[in-house]
């Protein structure tokens, strides 16, 4: 967090709980700076999405946040889960916080995975096409966050870019195979042994595996990748809240509510919730806030997939074009 | 309410477009060589690796270095000689001081005796506790109370408009504040920019006829507060303490808080276009965008941004 003057602090509070509200940059209290999206900009990995909130148009400044995800083979043996398993982890660039020294950036990191971790790998999310061989081989799903820069409401930017990333994500299609020790190997004797026995109780010296399928596309999308949740961080002064705060914001807000919901046709559920910063928080804010949270958050939800369509549909072009120059 | 814009697609950076070798470019003279080209006053452009001159004829100055007896510039800016020095001045670079120039700076530390103050240079300034107005008057001793009492004054993260006094031999500045016109910075807010966008004015404290003042540190960092009346300001003889080094904002109505965010976002928009500051820019951005009627956060958009620069330079 930034350091701010006294006086710097009183100005930032004194406008938003002023009428008509008044925020540093002129913004409406709900209103979002400007988000720029792009989705497959790590060639390497399966899934990946690019995301600025309030860059100032080519100039910088602005939250920076880059999400990869990578798909690992996993072995049930070697510790694996059946039905694969998503591990997520943010890394912050020294760069973003320069005033941080290297233990506190690494808590500041720790604290992000978190958030991060526990609501994207929640069971209640998991995509059913994890798993390659059932009961043998599964994916190992890592969702990498990389927060480049830092100028406010890092968490969402986090949330938005993981949820593109996993948007974007496709999973090789597979096709299993399993290999059996054949019969007759077994019978060395010469005894003939019915297979079909039964009462065969030895073990069946077999192995699974699986191939490729060599497709154009690198495979189909993770299955339900439209419940992946977003976030919204209601920054407090009581009795207001505003979205979105840019750095200095943030540090004049004494409490942020993050609450991060996820949409699906069955409904909408809360997926996570956490409350960043010092002070106390009443029940009745809390349920105020989370009434209005997730009318906010629906509306990112309902931008943010337009978005990420319109990046499908660009990415297509892009690819069938330059499929048709070769 | 939230809206998403695509990345601008940077030239080159798109792998099938076709990219020439820059050898191939005959549109660019590039030839440094010329020992005319220095007195001529064109402006020179250079990037990190560029060769300017021959070492022979020419001393090396700062952002270059010498390579197979070539001067060599090691940064992206403008190429400066005097006489026989040739220098590079990098476009993006922390501030370099100069003795008498105006400040904005932040207290980072506070030290016996001393403040530790960021000013966007390569080390933190240093204000002395003998460097300030102190209370009960301009010729008073300093008391062994005051530095006690320091953190009174200025403590960490306060904002402080000064003077850079001298250096150190270190090559840290040090900053005064021993005027009425110096000191801790309340009623507004703080906008950063490169360094290089500030020109050196006549006055670097501007007053716009929206009831906004502007305090353009030399350093890229500028003040943007509530517009005081000279005559509130207080004379030599009634110096008062509690109001220089007060934390208490006055009460700012809403059209002025409307006019420091606009204020504030033309500055911003300007930054990114790299046009320099000066009061007149400042006010003709200000019309334009106040007769525009164009919502304030409309500054936001591109077009609404280029539109703005567009206009002022037509007028220039």
């Amino acid at each position: 967090m930034i350091s701010l003057s006294k006086a710097e602090k009183s100005y930032i509070q004194a406008g938003i709980l002023g009428d008509p509200p008044h925020r540093s940059d002129g913004r409406d209290l709900h209103d979002f700076r400007t988000v720029a999206l792009e989705t497959g900009v790590a060639p390497l990995s399966n899934g990946s999405a690019r995301l600025t909130i309030g860059r100032v148009l080519r100039g910088g400044g602005g939250t920076e946040v880059l999400a990869a995800t990578k798909l690992e083979v996993e072995d049930m043996k070697a510790g694996g889960v059946d039905g694969g398993r998503i591990v997520c982890s943010v890394t912050c660039s020294p760069a973003a916080y320069p005033h941080l020294s290297s233990g506190a950036l690494e808590d500041l990191q720790y604290d992000m995975t978190m958030i991060i971790n526990q609501t994207l790998s929640h069971p209640s999310l998991h995509p059913s096409n994890l798993s390659i061989v059932k009961g043998q081989k599964s994916w190992l799903l890592n969702l990498d966050l990389v927060v480049l820069s830092d100028a406010g409401n890092v968490h969402d930017a986090l949330f938005m870019a993981a949820r593109a990333a996993l948007w974007d994500t496709k999973v090789p299609r597979t096709r299993s195979i399993e290999y059996k020790a054949a019969a007759a190997n077994r019978s060395a004797g010469g005894m003939e042994i019915d297979d079909a026995s039964g009462l065969d109780t030895r073990q069946q010296p077999s192995m699974a595996d699986f191939e490729l399928h060599d497709f154009w596309d690198e495979g189909e999308p993770l299955e339900g990748r439209e419940v992946w949740p977003v976030s919204v961080t209601l920054n407090l002064i009581s009795p207001m809240h505003y979205l979105d705060a840019s750095a200095q914001e943030e540090a004049a807000t004494p409490l942020r509510l993050l609450l991060a919901f996820s949409f699906s046709p069955s409904g909408t559920a809360l997926q996570g919730m956490r409350v960043l910063g010092v002070g106390e928080l009443d029940a009745k804010t809390v349920k105020q806030g989370i009434e209005d949270g997730e009318k906010y958050a629906r509306e990112i939800y309902t931008a943010l997939n337009a978005k990420l369509k319109d990046e499908d549909v660009r990415r297509n072009q892009k690819a069938s074009h330059r499929f048709a120059r070769r | 309410m939230i809206t998403f814009t695509s990345f601008p697609s940077s030239p080159g950076g798109e792998y099938d477009a076709v990219r020439r070798h820059r050898e191939t470019d005959n549109d660019m003279d590039v030839d440094f060589d010329d020992d005319d080209d220095f007195s001529s006053n064109r402006l020179r452009l250079t990037l990190p690796g560029d060769y300017l001159t021959s070492s022979q004829a020419f001393m090396r100055g700062h952002g270059t270095y010498v390579h197979e007896d070539q001067v060599v510039a090691s940064v992206a800016g403008t190429v400066e000689r005097v006489n026989k020095l040739i220098t590079v001045r990098a476009i993006r670079t922390r501030y370099n001081p100069e003795v008498g120039d105006l400040v904005v700076g932040r207290i980072t530390e506070v030290q016996p005796r001393r403040w530790k103050v960021d000013a966007n240079s390569r080390q933190d300034a240093v204000l002395m506790l003998s460097s300030v107005n102190l209370p009960g008057g301009v010729q008073r001793r300093k008391l062994e109370s005051d530095e006690l009492q320091m953190r009174n004054f200025f403590e960490e993260g306060d904002l402080l408009v000064a003077e850079v006094q001298a250096f150190f031999s270190d090559g840290a500045m040090s900053l005064h504040t021993r005027s009425l016109k110096y000191g801790k910075l309340r009623n507004g807010q703080l906008v950063i920019i490169p360094p290089i966008l500030v020109r050196r004015l006549k006055s670097h404290f501007i007053t716009l006829p929206c009831g906004v003042d502007l305090i353009l540190g030399l350093n890229g960092y500028i003040w943007v507060s509530r517009h005081i009346k000279a005559s509130d300001q207080a004379g030599e003889e009634g110096f008062d303490a509690e109001a220089v080094y007060s934390n208490q904002n006055d009460d700012i109505d809403e059209p002025t808080r409307g006019a420091i965010a606009r204020v504030t976002n033309i500055i911003h928009v300007l930054a990114a276009h790299f046009v320099p500051l000066t009061d007149t820019i400042l006010l003709e951005a200000y019309e334009w965008s106040v007769e525009q009627e164009e919502a304030n956060k409309g500054l936001f958009q591109e077009d609404v941004a280029e539109a703005l620069v567009a206009s002022l330079h037509s007028r220039s």
